[in-house]
């Protein structure tokens, strides 16, 4: 006979301040928002009397917005990816890799998150701008003519996105291959199948968690990155978090802002279910 | 099957000497024991013999071909791990299938060695169970049956019973031991539990510090224990000091010691006089009332453990002796005693290597 659990309040009292702090200032806020994207435009005021569904009727119909949708989405997947491949030797070496080695790595992976992402992003510019350093050392090589267009450009904001999320995409995959058994690797080459059969079949799959919830953070955090993008893309280049911020501050359109801001939210979450579908994993351990 | 021969194998990590210029011979179908404490050398060796630590030197040959350069997929092993390595995201069916599917084995002759091998490991019925549904016992089977499938040249074994308990682990040794003599694969062992290594082996390698103290069958490592180190690791034993007291015949040296004149193998060239030990099991000795002849003494502790008795005697020459008794004879603690030591019960001791 196992006794039974004593039930009471202790857990609710437990999670209460989490779940005040999420209600007051994460929840209500989201309700006022979606609110707000059906009130009418405002003539010299952020929102005007009385409610409509034109501002989604006027998203779904510009094509432009639809395209910047598609283009901060395009870009969030081409970080995720790069984050992946870049980062998954890191995550492996930090798991398995010499004791030595380990702790001076974890270090430097953490590193860029002790300094502000503004710094962090403006640095970049520094590096990517047509006067910036990796254009004025190309050109005095003799490399180049004339300047890579490295900045307000989806290249540029791509390459910041992935200095800033890798941390976030090697943390979970690490924790996922140390909890992996380094002897199962053993016992799969004993049975005849080699290094990358065995990491394939075993390692990959065994570690799908940690790669699914590194891939969600980084995708997740580059849809409504607002700083790197804003200042790497400039003008030129916009995603939607830029143009969500520009309508609700530059613009003063709230219920206009709040659809766009509504819009990022659902296509994003539409991807990330998309994703840990097509990802899940298809073996599922019963409990005994 | 398989005759292996292992040929000065060495190990190095830096300038550690993991493993030192070994060299074991292994029969076709011999079952063999890597005997040793924690350290010695024994799981390294295994490793090398799997293909999963490179060799630094020497030579392993499976029937005459040296596979020190043959990565670990390719030399046909069939190995168990300690902690079963079993892959959690597969059922017991296709954690089987594995191999036989890096064989590219066609499904038929899969399904019917799979079945056929579950069989002997007594777990047919269970194909469908993922390792975590499964009590140690019964994984330890799945591990075992899982290496046996694939039908390897020989099999390696990784202290595999160290994660189970007492009496699982004891069947556990006769179940291994009986499949072993069925199937009749050529089988290397690492343990550091004595017992374990006798009841199963054909022969035990008893090592210390990566080097071979001595190889034999379970009965001469027992009872003819080439040093110190060997007679104290396999079993209790009694260290009697002595002194050679002369010659008693062809290879026969006459010890003095508190039993008096006791006739035992000379194995090394002693003079009279020179300063010896003496191995005396525990189980070997006999108590007897006290005033009934032998060495005097008087027992100061009493352990019961049911099919035998410990007894803790404190000769009144000064030395302690450990001895075990059935418990027909009952002597109880504080009881002066007559302690007896029959002539072959005594084991002349080299001097460590």
């Amino acid at each position: 006979m196992t006794p039974m659990r004593r039930k009471g309040l202790g857990p609710l009292i437990l999670i209460a301040p989490a779940a005040v702090l999420l209600g007051v200032f994460l929840v209500l806020p989201y309700l006022n928002i979606v609110v707000m994207s059906f009130r009418m435009p405002g003539q010299g005021t952020p929102y005007g009397p009385g409610y409509t569904i034109g501002n989604y009727t006027k998203f779904f119909a510009d094509s432009f917005y639809l395209l910047q949708v598609a283009n901060t989405l395009w870009i969030g997947l081409v970080t995720t990816a790069i984050c992946l491949v870049v980062g998954f030797p890191v995550a492996w070496q930090l798991a398995r890799g010499a004791m030595r080695f380990r702790a001076l790595a974890y270090g430097l992976v953490l590193s860029p998150l002790l300094v502000g992402i503004v710094i962090r992003s403006y640095g970049w510019t520094i590096l990517l701008g047509n006067a910036g350093l990796i254009n004025r050392m190309l050109t005095g090589m003799g490399l180049i003519d004339r300047p890579l267009p490295l900045m307000y450009n989806a290249l540029g904001i791509v390459i910041a996105l992935v200095h800033v999320f890798l941390p976030f995409m090697i943390l979970p995959i690490m924790a996922a291959i140390q909890g992996v058994d380094p002897s199962l690797e053993s016992a799969a080459r004993s049975l005849g199948a080699s290094r990358f059969t065995a990491f394939r079949r075993i390692v990959l799959p065994l570690c799908t968690p940690g790669i699914q919830a590194g891939c969600i953070l980084v995708f997740v955090l580059s849809l409504s990155a607002y700083v790197t993008p804003s200042l790497i893309g400039g003008l030129r280049v916009k995603t939607m978090a830029v143009t969500v911020v520009d309508a609700l501050i530059d613009t003063f359109q709230w219920p206009w802002g709040s659809a766009l801001a509504l819009m990022l939210s659902a296509t994003g979450a539409l991807c990330v279910v998309i994703f840990a579908r097509l990802t899940r994993m298809k073996w599922k351990v019963a409990r005994p | 099957m398989t005759e292996v021969s292992i040929e000065r194998l060495t190990k190095t990590f830096g300038s550690a000497r993991a493993v030192d210029g070994i060299s074991i011979r292994i029969a076709d179908g011999e079952f063999i024991s890597l005997l040793g404490p924690s350290g010695c050398g024994k799981t390294t060796t295994l490793k090398m013999i799997a293909g999963f630590e490179e060799a630094s030197e020497g030579a392993i040959r499976f029937d005459g071909k040296d596979v020190v350069n043959v990565p670990a997929e390719k030399r046909d092993i069939g190995m168990v791990f300690q902690n079963y390595a079993l892959f959690p995201h597969m059922t017991v069916d296709q954690n089987l299938a594995f191999g036989l599917e890096m064989r590219k084995i066609a499904k038929p002759e899969m399904r019917s060695r799979i079945a056929e091998v579950l069989d002997m490991v007594q777990l047919g019925g269970y194909s469908d169970r993922y390792p975590n549904q499964l009590s140690g016992g019964q994984q330890q089977r799945v591990a075992l049956a899982r290496a046996l499938v694939i039908e390897p040249k020989i099999l390696l074994l990784d202290e595999p019973l160290a994660n189970l308990d007492a009496k699982l682990r004891e069947e556990m040794r006769v179940f291994i031991r009986d499949l072993q003599r069925r199937v009749g694969i050529t089988t290397v062992y690492v343990t550091h539990d004595q017992a374990e290594a006798m009841t199963m082996s054909d022969r035990v390698v008893v090592m210390f510090g990566g080097r071979i103290a001595q190889i034999g069958p379970p009965s001469d490592i027992y009872e003819r224990p080439e040093n110190l180190e060997v007679a104290q690791f396999v079993g209790q034993v009694n260290l009697i000091k002595g002194t050679i007291a002369g010659a008693a015949g062809p290879g026969k040296s006459r010890v003095a010691c508190v039993f008096g004149d006791v006739t035992v193998d000379s194995r090394t060239d002693h003079t009279p006089g020179a300063a010896v030990t003496l191995s005396l099991r525990p189980e070997a000795i006999e108590l007897k009332p006290a005033g009934q002849g032998g060495a005097q003494g008087k027992v100061t502790a009493r352990y019961y453990s049911g099919s035998i008795i410990d007894y803790r005697i404190a000769l009144d020459s000064g030395e302690t002796l450990h001895v075990q008794t059935f418990p027909n004879i009952r002597i109880a603690e504080g009881d002066r005693v007559s302690v007896h030591a029959p002539a072959d019960g005594f084991w002349l001791l080299g001097a460590a290597k």
